[in-house]
């Protein structure tokens, strides 16, 4: 394969040369090889042998569950210092000033993140495969889930890739990409969930307007995605919220997909009107 | 203040002569209220190397980033080989060279992969690349360098890493912001021989410096500026020849100076007296012929004259005229 990007190549080999490319790829599997062995060991020691059926499931779930919380927590690290470290070190006016378009800056820096979050999700497949052969998910389910992880690391990355533009400092800029996905996975849940405690107060019990915003701030959510894929008889929205017939997966995924179009178009304009802000 | 200005702009009529490569006209710039860049207008012919001087401060940071598309102007109009520079920074970046006064290198590259960056930003195919890297590196000689960690360099290295960077897709026009700064003696004169090299290849180069002895003896134009203002900008023989109507002249006394300088105040014809040990420059705007009659009125107020002669004007003379001393 031809790499004709120039930024790519060079964040690619910086990034792949340093120590911590790998440190955080190697912890990355680490943590979740742990977690898995451990309640491994805990099911086959202890466990009465009609648990132990399910031991498939469990793993599973447990291994997407933790690998989805790694990626709210790296994801952001990966692009947030794209441009505000250029600014930091002042290489960004030696940038700017050579024929890169900011289309080219952006699919190099942002292309750069998202191999590097493919390599970490990638890293996870011997484990996925290892629970899988133990029975009890689909693999269908599977798939839907890593997409949805998918989704979610690309949309992390690209809005943190538009704060790095918008936020000189690199530190600062990681911060508020840090609180922008926790805003994204466990504001809304905790909005919806206290709307929906509210609502059990309501005399009459919760009116459907307040329904229908608790389940569609729901639909947002990656970790409620997929908890609808791989976890079996969670009940499903009533019939009188809207889009009750799509599933779930299928709309946060398309609200993720939004975001990312949302902040890529918003850094397009940003590093168009560069020279306001160099 | 103001007869400056008007020379400026007077200077900047007689170069229409030769085809001008980079050219502003009523360029200014401010900081939120503050103005950095004051109404400049000055035009650079094409193969001319242009000396950029002035403090601290004056606005040639500013007024370079302009030019290299960096920074939009708040009002007024720049082109380089005819493209303006808002509208088609494109077409600029092309031709133009750029080298910022303070800069950070990729540390963790290596010396041609740091090169071969730049190169690809510019679009050179990568056999291209290759010869353009190695040709680069041995004019700012650096070929021993081709593997090394950017990391490792010296600061003086690092410079000329720039400086070679700045040349990768050979630029017509080149834009140097202080090249020389913050180096020692040594570097300095390497990159001074470089620039020299550069205008021997017949670029166009606008070469910033708070130091006009840096730049004066290649230099064929000179712009001069403080606080935002553009005091003189042209080719030097033609700055010379408006401004050195006046002669120069250089009195050497025994005994203490600062009596013979406030004698020499007292005449009308003398303007500007600057003392330097037991030497006095004075500037004397009378007719040349009748510097006679100073000569006399000196020795007949008892000023004992150990010397007493007539200088041309150079740079540096045009210079403490133009910024009145203010700039040292
Ligand atoms: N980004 C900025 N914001 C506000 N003021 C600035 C900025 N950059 C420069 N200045 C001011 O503009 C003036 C000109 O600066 P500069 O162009 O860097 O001068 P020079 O390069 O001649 O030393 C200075 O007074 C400086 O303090
Ligand atoms: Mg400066």
């Amino acid at each position: 394969m031809k790499l004709s990007n120039p930024i790519l190549v060079k964040e690619m080999r910086t990034r792949m040369r340093g120590k911590r490319a790998f440190i955080v790829l190697t912890g990355y599997i680490l943590v979740l090889s742990a977690i898995i062995g451990l309640i491994y060991l805990v099911f086959t020691k202890n466990a009465p042998p009609s648990i132990l059926n399910t031991a498939g499931r469990v793993l599973s779930a447990v291994l997407i569950y933790v690998q989805m919380g790694l990626i709210c927590l790296i994801a952001p690290t990966f692009s947030s210092s794209a441009i505000s470290s250029e600014r930091e070190q002042e290489t960004f006016g030696l940038l700017i000033a050579t024929l890169a378009r900011p289309s080219t800056i952006l699919i190099g820096k942002l292309g750069a993140s998202l191999s590097y979050l493919m390599l970490t999700l990638l890293g996870s497949l011997p484990l996925i495969a290892l629970t899988y052969s133990l029975g009890g998910v689909d693999m269908i389910d599977i798939v839907k889930s890593y997409l949805v992880m998918m989704v979610a690391g690309v949309t992390f990355c690209s809005v943190s890739f538009y704060w790095s533009t918008l936020i000189r400092r690199g530190v600062l800029a990681q911060l508020v990409s840090i609180v922008t996905v926790i805003f994204l996975v466990a504001a809304m849940p905790a909005l919806a969930m206290f709307l929906t405690s509210l609502a059990m107060n309501f005399a009459n019990g919760p009116t459907t307007g307040f329904l229908n915003v608790t389940f569609l701030m729901l639909r947002t959510n990656p970790f409620a995605a997929i908890t609808y894929l791989i976890i079996p008889g969670v009940p499903n929205p009533p019939n009188s919220v809207w889009f009750h017939t799509v599933p779930l997966w299928i709309t946060q995924v398309l609200f993720y997909v939004g975001l990312t179009t949302l902040s890529i178009f918003l850094s397009l304009r940003r590093l168009n009107s560069v020279r306001k802000w160099l | 203040m103001i007869e400056n200005v008007q020379t400026a702009s007077a200077v900047g009529d007689t170069t229409q002569q030769t085809t001008s490569m980079i050219k502003l006209e009523n360029v200014s710039k401010y900081y939120k209220t503050f103005p950095a860049v004051n109404n400049f207008n000055f035009e650079i012919g094409r193969g001319e190397v242009f000396g950029f001087i002035g403090p601290n401060g004056a606005g040639k940071t500013t007024t370079i980033k302009m030019l290299a598309t960096l920074m939009l102007p708040t009002d007024g109009k720049l082109s380089i080989g005819g493209y303006d520079v808002v509208k088609e920074p494109h077409e600029v970046r092309r031709i133009i060279g750029y080298m910022p006064d303070s800069f950070g290198v990729y540390e963790d590259l290596l010396v041609w992969e740091y090169l071969d960056y730049f190169a690809a930003l510019y679009k050179l195919s990568p056999a291209q690349r290759k010869r353009a890297t190695s040709d680069v590196l041995e004019l700012t000689d650096l070929t021993t360098k081709h593997d090394a960690q950017v990391m490792s360099l010296s600061r003086g290295m690092k410079q000329r890493l720039c400086l070679a960077k700045t040349l990768l897709h050979d630029p017509e026009v080149l834009l140097l912001d202080e090249p020389a700064s913050g180096l020692d003696p040594h570097a300095r004169i390497e990159i001074r021989e470089l620039i020299r090299e550069l205008c021997r290849m017949g670029k166009t180069v606008l070469v910033s410096s708070h130091i006009l002895t840096e730049l004066a003896d290649f230099c064929t134009s000179i712009g001069i500026v403080e606080a935002g203002k553009l005091l003189a900008a042209g080719r030097i023989d033609e700055i010379t020849a408006q401004l050195s109507g006046n002669v120069m002249l250089e009195i050497t006394v025994k005994g203490d100076p600062s009596i013979a300088i406030e004698i020499l105040q007292e005449r009308p014809e003398v303007q500007r007296t600057t003392c330097d040990g037991r030497v006095i420059r004075a500037e004397y705007t009378g007719q040349a012929d009748d510097v006679d009659e100073l000569l006399d009125y000196l020795i007949q107020r008892g000023v004992r004259l150990l010397g007493f002669t007539r200088s041309q004007a150079d740079l540096e003379d045009i210079f403490l005229k133009i910024t009145r001393g203010t700039v040292a």
